[in-house]
């Protein structure tokens, strides 16, 4: 169950608009390695972990990527105030103005909108856990990405405290690997899949 | 059903209650029956909650209270079957 709690887990305020960035920017909440497909990842994964541990890291890790598709909206959302029609054609934007005005819609850097695929629950906790590492390691690539196309301080402020809690969570997944592992029947040499067992 | 099966259902029916309520008051928010309403059971969810937190552990991050480790991660999980 969860309850909204009326903050951002950390403030935005972007002085100036900019919405050329916006649209790069909005990948972290459509993209392939955003926050979005983060969120669905770990909440689904969930259900097949067998340790308590682990089932608490990815609810708590999940709960907070709900909060990060929030600060990344909220970025894009300021990014996109008060345009001029001159800003939206000249800019790159129209594309997206065209389908959604200023509206927040999930949608990767080329206009793709979200999708699903972008992600896997195996039901296998190991593969599983293997695919969150990466993952915390994509999305850490694209922040660095969107920091060497940004000069905004305002934004890079939102963005480098998205890109220091990837960092954090891969290290709460290797750590939660390695509890996987450690706890694996000691006949499994090859860790396969500990949480099915064909009858 | 147990002490601790029953308060938790009392919180649960309380935070229905009161999801309900609010829904309610987003469109009518100077409807002081609704209002009544809502704060009468917020005042019973929260000792139903205080109570659950003290003797059977956390139901949020929040109600952590000093115990020697973080139980937050003990199971049972809410979505796990259990007998009885």
């Amino acid at each position: 169950m969860w309850i909204y709690e009326k903050k951002l887990q950390k403030p935005v305020k972007i002085a100036k608009a900019d919405p050329a960035m916006a649209k790069i920017i909005i990948t972290q909440l459509g993209g392939p390695d955003g926050e979005t497909g983060a969120a669905m990842r770990y909440l689904s994964q969930r259900y097949a972990m067998p340790n308590d541990k682990v089932k608490a890291v990815l609810t708590d890790i999940g709960t907070e990527e709900l909060g990060h598709m929030e600060m990344i909206s909220a970025i894009v959302h300021q990014l996109t105030r008060n345009l001029s029609m001159d800003e939206i054609r000249n800019s790159g934007f129209a594309p997206y103005f065209a389908d959604h005005t200023t509206g927040i819609y999930p949608v990767d850097a080329s206009g793709v909108p979200f999708n699903a695929a972008t992600f896997q629950s195996t039901g296998d906790p190991i593969t599983d856990l293997n695919e969150d590492l990466a993952a915390e390691q994509k999305a850490r690539t694209t922040y660095d990405n969107i920091l060497l196309l940004c000069d905004d301080p305002d934004v890079r402020d939102a963005i480098k405290f998205l890109r220091e809690r990837e960092i954090v969570h891969y290290q709460r997944f290797g750590e939660s690997i390695e509890h996987v592992l450690d706890k694996l029947n000691c006949k499994n040499y090859y860790a396969f899949n500990p949480a099915f067992t064909p009858k | 059903m147990d002490d601790k099966k029953s308060l938790l259902m009392r919180i649960i029916t309380c935070d229905f209650i009161l999801t309900e309520t609010a829904l309610f008051l987003d469109s009518h928010p100077n409807c002081a029956d609704a209002l009544a309403f809502y704060q009468k059971h917020l005042a019973m969810r929260k000792v139903a909650a205080e109570e659950y937190a003290q003797k059977y552990g956390m139901l949020t991050h929040g109600d952590y209270n000093g115990q020697t480790s973080w139980q937050w991660t003990e199971g049972p999980w809410p979505w796990e079957y259990k007998e009885g």
